[in-house]
């Protein structure tokens, strides 16, 4: 370890450490743009100046190493004075339409403008002109006149993808981000450079003009989409969820994600959910009421003498011990568990970087339960089948031509489903299925275990579906006889005489 | 004078340019006598006769040698042809009239240095340079002067030409690297520098042209010898390119420490009638010269240095009364604007924005405050970049607008009348 003082302050760095670090490491303020934590040194902004053991000169702290006693400083009159002339020469040729930028409200020009800047642009002269709206790829747009030549997002797609997507073409005041002719930014985590994109350069089709980013709420979680289980922001408010962003874990996906996983928000919103319990009668869908709804789960499990469950890992570490608990007290009857897993031929798969095939959040979780899994065929001599389905059965496509075969067989199924499964076009539900709305990773508490064996924890976010339920939920319902938050399940209106097949909401 | 001709003695003759030629007049001899040297020696003879690069920095040649690893890494000898610094072209005469002699002081310095591959990155507009080094290589390896164990010495080192596309940024060491090596022609973050890692992440030195070629001499007459020619700091003697208000334009050795006046009088002096303006004594980017400050300067690093300008690349422009120093200093601006390579956010916007003040100036539409502020902005480029090129383009912002502030203000306030006479012309 080394000692320094910034500012006056000790503070102890591992050696190694450059100055940045340490004052990040210490919480001390500094003005940058190119140095992200998670990409090779630059050293372009020019913003992160300092002054060494009181030398005259001006150090960049982004490639500056701290050595054991240095005495380090960016409060004298000479730093803050390049600073506030090195954020007019970032804003010399920027728009300045905040208003109209989709940045605006997380802007770096616009935090460090109002830290460090703060004074009219002295230039009388016209700005550069460049291209306003560039298509880089399937998901990113540039507005090259935002861009302020951080090099954040080339270094990324050459140090972590390694794709090499983007370069900066041209030179001085006319160097412009652009992607090489037919190589658009196509790879599977282009989205990283939206984030890390301190200005409205780089925005997400996705995202863009949807929102403005005061108006939304954030709740930290884990994204459901592969056994990796990377840390998550998820972006909401009461018009829905907007968009999800990764956290620093050090421990599991460093500061990145991956595109798919930002796109798991998308089955979680109003327009595309099952929204209240149903039941098939002759190939139609009939909505119950609460009351109805609990005989007939009543009455099914009780007559039920064989019950099979088709159990995914996508459901939380305390759903699973709901289970299991559950299931020890039906001892009366055969109670079969099938592990599904959709992909075995992939399931192991892992492309060097954060997707896993395994595309479960808590497998290990699963696995961990204690579970004694029996054989898929089970199912087709069941009387009903209790089917918590995954959450996005796009991904799980053998999962439903299961549920598809067992509906064949007249099987009763009594489906715990997120999507809107009453949709589903090909499947002819025996009578008697129930479908019961789900509730999604973002609407509950729990844990869930990574391909490491790391336990995460997934907060409660905003309810999009009141209705929906939890597996332990459900569960604990058919055990008591009751359901547990009766006010929640009636706050839905229903026709109860009318029939709904069809559009639902 | 003969004394000052250390490297141009022979330049008059068209057989200097042959291998044969060159040999007649007692060329490659000196290498046989560094081949009879430790290397260590010929690094401390560099040392001891104070040779400072000639290619604008002035770093001492030996000092920067010394800076490589001990160990036994390859390292890189490149030699920096690329010329690019404006009112320069000495480098030029070098090459098309002795790149033999070129080629001695690099394969004598690569044996000092224990190198076994150099490159000399020409200039891409240089193609008569390209074509008569790249010949002279050729008739270099046919004779056993490179490659494979040469003159029997057991060393072994290859050389190769390499041209850039006339970019001036590839001039800075760190940007001929990336050039080089295939990337875009822009500087790397220093640390680390060259000697550590450099071409290909290996141990690299970058020498001027002429700077190779004063290694000759060196150890041909000794550390001593070499020392006595110049003044006390600034040993040896050193090629001006003499350019602008002159009768005679062109490349003239001379002892440094020689006196600016009696330099501009070798160029066949000033025209008639023509009073001396300014000068700008080491290329575009050397703070210019008032003609009073001429009167007493020498052309040497520390002379220079005192009058707050430098020797920089020994490109002498000469500006007399005919001239005015808004037109120039829009051409400079231009210049640097144009060259910028872009990464370092203080040069990419600072040159834009001191080539657009300088030019509203000339177009009529300029402001007496735009002077303080041409004087705010590049103060605030000096020192925080990359490479120099940010330094180089404030430097002459701030020299002509503080010495000549009369002319840029009369300019300003008769702007309109100036904008339109330069329209017809
Ligand atoms: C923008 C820029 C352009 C340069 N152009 C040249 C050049 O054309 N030729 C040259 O020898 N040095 C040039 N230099 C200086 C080189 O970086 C380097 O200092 C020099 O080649 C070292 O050789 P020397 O020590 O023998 O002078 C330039 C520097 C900068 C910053
Ligand atoms: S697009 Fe954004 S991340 Fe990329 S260089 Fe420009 S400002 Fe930096
Ligand atoms: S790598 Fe897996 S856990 Fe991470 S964002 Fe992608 S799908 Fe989600
Ligand atoms: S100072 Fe200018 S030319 Fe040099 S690296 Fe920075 S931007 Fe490029
Ligand atoms: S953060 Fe150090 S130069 Fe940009």
């Amino acid at each position: 370890m080394f000692k320094c003082t910034i500012n006056g302050h000790e503070v102890e760095v591992p050696e190694g450490a450059s100055v940045i670090e340490a004052f990040k490491l210490l919480k001390e303020d500094i003005a940058h743009y190119c140095w992200h934590p998670g990409l090779s040194i630059a050293g372009v902004c020019r913003l992160c100046m300092v002054q060494i053991d009181d030398g005259p000169r001006l150090h960049i702290a982004c490639n500056t190493l701290v050595k054991d006693g240095m005495k380090i400083t960016n409060q004298t009159e000479v730093v803050k004075e390049a600073v506030r002339w090195g954020m007019d020469f970032h804003l010399i040729n920027h728009p300045l339409d905040c208003p109209i930028c989709d940045q605006a409200g997380e802007c770096g020009l616009q935090e460090q403008y109002m830290k460090y800047g703060q004074y009219d642009s002295s230039m009388a002269e016209k700005k550069v002109k460049k291209r306003k709206v560039v298509d880089l790829g399937e998901r990113v747009v540039l507005d090259s006149e935002r861009c302020i030549l951080c090099s954040r997002c080339v270094r990324f797609t050459d140090e972590v993808t390694k794709t090499n997507e983007l370069g900066i073409f041209n030179r001085g005041d006319h160097s412009e981000i652009g992607t090489f002719e037919d190589q658009p930014l196509d790879n599977k985590y282009s989205l990283n450079t939206v984030d890390i994109c301190p200005v409205g350069a780089l925005t997400s089709k996705d995202f863009r003009f949807q929102q403005r980013v005061w108006y939304l709420k954030d709740t930290d979680s884990i994204c459901t989409g592969c056994s990796t289980g990377c840390s998550i922001k998820v972006y909401h408010n009461k018009e829905g969820l907007f968009r999800v962003k990764p956290v620093f874990n050090e421990k599991v996906n460093g500061h990145w994600m991956c595109d798919e996983g930002r796109d798991l928000y998308k089955h979680v919103n109003a327009p595309v959910r099952l929204k209240q319990i149903l039941k098939s009668v002759g190939n139609e869908w009939f909505p119950l009421g609460l009351e109805r709804a609990l005989d007939h789960l009543n009455e099914a499990f009780s007559k039920a003498e064989n019950i099979s469950v088709l159990i995914t890992a996508q459901h939380t570490v305390e759903e699973y011990k709901a289970l299991k608990n559950w299931a020890q007290q039906l001892q009366d009857k055969t109670i079969n568990f099938v592990y599904w897993k959709n992909n075995p031929e992939s399931f192991d798969s892992f492309d060097g970087l954060l997707i896993r095939g395994d595309k479960n959040p808590n497998t290990k979780g699963l696995l961990e339960a204690g579970f004694e899994f029996a054989d898929a065929s089970v199912l087709d001599s069941s009387d009903l089948v209790l089917a918590p389905m995954p959450e996005n059965p796009a991904v799980y496509p053998k999962y439903m031509e299961k549920l598809e075969q067992l509906s064949k067989l007249q099987t009763q199924l009594c489906l715990l489903s997120v999507s809107n499964i009453t949709q589903h076009e090909t499947i002819n539900f025996a009578d008697g299925t129930l479908a019961i709305p789900m509730k999604t990773a973002f609407e509950k508490a729990g844990h869930f275990i990574n391909h490491q064996g790391l336990t995460q924890k997934i907060h409660k976010g905003r309810v999009i579906v009141k209705a929906a339920l939890g597996l332990d939920e459900l569960l604990q319902a058919i055990k008591i006889g009751k359901w547990i938050q009766p006010q929640l399940l009636k706050s839905r209106k229903t026709n109860e005489s009318s029939k709904v097949s069809g559009e639902l909401w | 004078m003969s004394e000052s001709q250390l490297l141009t003695e022979h330049y008059h003759k068209d057989t200097y340019k042959s291998l044969k030629g060159y040999q007649a007049d007692g060329g490659y001899e000196v290498l046989k006598k560094a081949f009879k040297m430790e290397p260590q020696a010929i690094i401390d003879e560099v040392k001891a006769s104070g040779l400072r690069g000639r290619g604008g920095a002035g770093f001492p040649t030996g000092v920067k040698w010394g800076f490589l690893p001990r160990n036994d890494e390859t390292r890189y000898l490149l030699c920096n042809a690329d010329e690019g610094e404006p009112g320069t072209f000495k480098d030029r005469m070098m090459m098309e009239r002795a790149p033999h002699q070129l080629i001695e002081g690099m394969i004598i310095s690569a044996f000092a240095i224990n190198s076994p591959k150099s490159y000399i990155y020409i200039r891409g507009e240089y193609d008569q340079c390209i074509e008569t080094v790249t010949a002279a290589i050729k008739e270099a390896y046919d004779a056993g002067l490179l490659g494979e164990n040469i003159l029997g010495s057991g060393f072994k080192h290859d050389m190769d030409v390499y041209y850039g596309a006339g970019a001036y940024i590839c001039g800075d060491e760190t940007g001929m690297i990336s050039s080089l090596e295939g990337l875009k022609g822009q500087p790397k973050l220093k640390p680390p520098f060259p000697a550590v890692q450099g071409y290909l992440k290996k141990p690299t030195i970058v020498n001027n042209v002429e700077t190779l070629a004063a290694v000759i001499p060196i150890i041909d007459k000794g550390a001593e010898a070499y020392k006595a020619i110049g003044t006390e700091k600034s040993s040896g003697t050193k090629l001006f390119s003499v350019s602008g208000c002159v009768e005679k334009a062109g490349n003239f050795e001379v002892p440094l420490g020689y006196p600016l006046m009696d330099l501009i009088e070798l160029a066949g002096g000033l025209r008639p009638g023509r009073k001396l303006k300014a000068v700008i004594p080491g290329g575009s980017s050397a703070p210019v010269l008032t003609a009073e400050e001429c009167l007493t300067a020498k052309m040497d690093y520390e002379d220079l240095s005192a009058k707050g300008s430098m020797l920089g690349s020994g490109a002498v422009m000469v500006i007399d009364d005919s001239q005015n120093m808004v037109d120039l200093l829009g051409v400079i601006m231009h210049f640097y604007h144009h060259e910028s390579c872009g990464q370092c956010t203080p040069c990419r916007e600072g040159t834009g924005w001191l080539s657009k003040m300088v030019h509203s100036i000339l177009e009529g539409k300029g402001r007496i405050a735009d002077l303080d502020l041409i004087l705010k902005v590049a103060n605030q480029m000096k020192g925080k970049t990359i490479c120099a090129l940010s330094d180089a383009a404030a430097l002459p912002a701030l020299s002509f607008v503080t010495k000549f502030r009369d002319e840029f203000e009369d300019y300003i306030k008769r702007g309109h009348q100036y904008a339109a006479e330069a329209l017809h012309v």
